[in-house]
């Protein structure tokens, strides 16, 4: 057996909103170097258990936990290595694509020069755009700059909501790209995906299927 | 594999870890008397305080021609010592629901307490405008303690607003009347401590007459000290009150959900 | 399992962040709280000079209601008197109650636009992004920065127009200035967590001003305790330490309690 250096294992994860039960004992364990999908119809809970892993919302029973390098963590600390983006998540409308990866770098305390810049909003596909503002963005343009934020820092852990809405052709390629290219690096990468889309549920080695509780 | 022990799963939590929304209070264990005996002990204490407050208290010499206005005394002063610890007590819970245990018991306490503050403020509102309309002349004086019950009144409903407008979810709504009762009790407190020694603002109330030896007479004392026990109990049957009434729309909302 | 067809040449852009083991503590003084909190200011303060939305609300609101008040108390004059009940006659319009009328009026203008920050951020779903990126303390020193700039320079602009409009003295004007700012100090930290409360609970200005208003009549009666020793001739420099200093207390104590509690509104 070898030392995972990245893991997230479910224990008995359940939640709620209200009285109404979202989904109950998800028990799952992803490893390094594994890309875990989630599924399940509409209301089913994918979300949430994303929201869970992230640490942005506590679980009413059950817990997330987070491995890296053989130390647990918690849910402060691992917002620091997670990827987060889900279509609740926006980037600031009034602000110009490089201005807004420049604060949640100086928020993350990373130092972006302005060709760290340009590589990044080359890689999703933005170039010669980061001087416009978000809200002028289509939603698919908002979606790739959701990616470059999401990667700010290369965090080990991606958590991604719905990975390729408003995505075109060439978009879907390069999500599959950046998952097949985090899953494999070699400090001990892991992705977890949640979408119905059955092209991305290929992607997976791993599924955890949502069933929504009567 | 990662690096977690198998007995580590095992003793994972898997109880419920905050309260549920549909579980139910006990009732305040209050010793030494259970159940009904509250209700009929209070009754009778406050059948003697208000029969006192009549009949066996005289009137107060400087209290208008008859010296009668004094006898509010026994409804006025125990309701706004009670709204003002009414609200500490919110705040307790708020502070152990926040830092020891969310849990929704916690947070139904809390805002019972803020609701009975909110009557026993009422309360000593309309009593105090009734004394000051017959002592004063007028039934409002912007007296520094008329202003502090006002306030007092304000931050209640305020608290109750806040309280009425989350409806979507009760761990969110704990959450925010509890921080909003913490940070309402700064000017709570500053109403206590700071504003009656403000020198600009002198006061018509007493200061201190309860506490002084000489402050009261004999007759007052007889029918006052019951009159604040009577009223301890009203509070704490009060609580109860609600208590059952709050299990009892639980069960009968859980009933509904499972219909 | 889908491999890609054709991998897009990519290259690592930004410089592996170094592993951290030990655990990240958020201190003030170092890397962290102070770090994040002005970056958010930073941003907060270039997206509000393009948007120009919450100095619009708190500005607009503060002139109309300086000519509100200006016209209605146009025939108030310093002669006529009031008798109190203690049997003493003041003089009706006087500078304390001119010093009130203006903070009456400041108050209200907060009221008006000091939620925004929160209520965008929650409407424009940013707020996602932001918990995952910042300590609920920064988040808190951040936005009461923001709002403290605001309502300043709102002070600034509007206290000399009240001042000619109905000939206010302003006394020492040392203790003046630490007069406003403290009052300024008080008001925006209340503003900010209620306005906090308030676009964590989906309500919007109505629900702002409801809870928040309430809290302010203690801060007001303080202020107004404040300024009269403020145009007290001669006032003991005793009397001003204790009275500003206790203006000063509420504001801190608010903020104190506020950075407490603030992890309980920020996070689900």
């Amino acid at each position: 057996m070898i030392q995972s250096q990245v893991s997230v294992i479910f224990n008995a994860v359940s939640h709620r909103y209200g009285g109404r039960e979202v989904f109950t004992g998800v028990n799952a364990s992803v490893q390094s170097g594994q890309t875990a999908v989630v599924s399940g119809s509409n209301g089913s809970g994918k979300s949430t258990l994303l929201k869970i892993a992230a640490g942005l919302l506590s679980a009413k029973s059950g817990d997330v936990d987070i491995h890296i390098d053989g130390r647990l963590c918690n849910q402060m600390e691992r917002r620091r290595d997670i990827g987060y983006l889900s279509p609740d998540l926006s980037l600031y409308g009034e602000l110009t694509a490089a201005e807004n990866l420049q604060f949640f770098a100086n928020m993350q305390g990373i130092h972006l020069t302005k060709i760290d810049l340009t590589h990044t909003l080359t890689k999703v596909g933005l170039q010669g755009r980061g001087r416009d503002l978000v809200r002028a963005y289509s939603s698919g343009m908002r979606q790739r700059l959701k990616y470059a934020y999401a990667l700010l820092g290369n965090p080990r852990i991606l958590l991604l909501d719905e990975p390729t809405a408003n995505l075109d052709t060439a978009g879907v390629e390069l999500v599959e790209n950046i998952v097949a290219e985090h899953t494999r690096r070699a400090d001990g990468c892991l992705t977890i995906l949640a979408t119905n889309e059955p092209r991305e549920m290929n992607w997976g080695d791993q599924h955890i299927v949502l069933k929504a509780a009567e | 594999m990662p690096t977690l022990q198998p007995d580590k799963i095992i003793s994972k939590n898997l109880s419920e870890k905050n309260g549920s929304d549909y579980e139910s209070i006990k009732s305040l264990p209050v010793p030494p008397l259970q159940g009904a005996a509250w209700k009929w002990s209070c009754g009778l204490l406050m059948a003697y305080v208000i029969y006192g407050a009549f009949f066996i208290a005289n009137g107060a010499v400087g209290f208008g021609k008859t010296g009668n206005p004094a006898r509010i005394v026994f409804f006025h002063v125990p309701s706004a010592i009670l709204s003002s610890v009414c609200y500490v007590i919110g705040t307790i819970y708020a502070v152990s629901y926040l830092w020891k245990s969310p849990k929704a018991e916690i947070d139904i306490r809390s805002s019972i307490a803020m609701e009975l503050g909110f009557v026993f403020c009422i309360l000593a509102t309309v009593t105090g405008s009734i004394f000051a309309g017959a002592q004063w002349g007028s039934f409002w004086n912007w007296d520094p303690r008329e202003i502090s019950i006002v306030i007092m009144l304000l931050l209640y409903a305020s608290y109750l607003v806040l309280r009425g407008a989350i409806t979507d979810d009760w761990e969110k709504r704990a959450r925010l009347c509890a921080v909003y009762a913490i940070v309402a009790l700064i000017p709570a407190q500053f109403l206590i401590w700071v504003v009656p020694r403000i020198p600009a603002v002198a006061s018509l109330h007493p200061t201190n007459v309860l506490v002084k030896p000489s402050g009261t007479s004999m007759s007052y004392k007889e029918v006052l000290y019951p009159a604040f026990i009577a009223f301890t109990m009203l509070y704490i049957w009060m609580t109860q009150l609600r208590i059952r009434a709050w299990n009892l729309t639980q069960s009968s909302i859980s009933r509904k959900a499972r219909a | 399992m889908g491999r890609p067809a054709h991998r897009i040449e990519s290259r690592r852009v930004i410089e592996a962040k170094e592993l951290e083991i030990a655990p990240k503590t958020h201190n003030f003084f170092s890397h962290g709280i102070l770090a994040e909190a002005v970056s958010l200011l930073k941003k907060d303060l270039l997206a509000e000079i393009r948007t120009r939305v919450a100095i619009c609300a708190v500005g607009v609101f503060a002139f109309s209601a300086l000519l509100l008040i200006g016209l209605a108390t146009a025939s108030l004059k310093d002669t006529q008197t009031i008798s109190t009940l203690s049997g003493i006659s003041r003089p009706a319009w006087d500078a304390t109650s001119k010093m009130s009328l203006l903070w009456v009026l400041l108050c209200f203008a907060a009221f008006a636009g000091l939620a925004h920050t929160f209520v965008h951020e929650e409407e424009a779903g940013t707020v996602l992004a932001l918990r995952m990126n910042a300590a609920p303390e920064s988040i808190y020193f951040g936005k009461f920065a923001f709002n403290m700039i605001l309502l300043s320079g709102v002070a600034v602009c509007v206290t000399p127009v009240y001042v000619l409009l109905t000939q206010m003295p302003t006394g020492s004007i040392g203790l003046f200035v630490l007069l406003m700012g403290s009052g300024c100090f008080g008001l925006a930290g209340t503003a900010t967590i209620i306005g906090a409360i308030a676009a964590k609970a989906g309500g919007s200005g109505a629900l702002f001003g409801a809870i928040g208003l309430p809290l302010l009549v203690v801060f007001l009666m303080l202020l107004m305790n404040a300024s009269s020793t403020l145009f007290t001739v001669d006032a003991a420099p005793v009397r001003c330490v204790r009275d500003i200093g206790g203006l000063l207390s509420y504001g801190i104590l608010i903020a104190a309690v506020s950075v407490l509690t603030f992890k309980f509104v920020w996070e689900d």
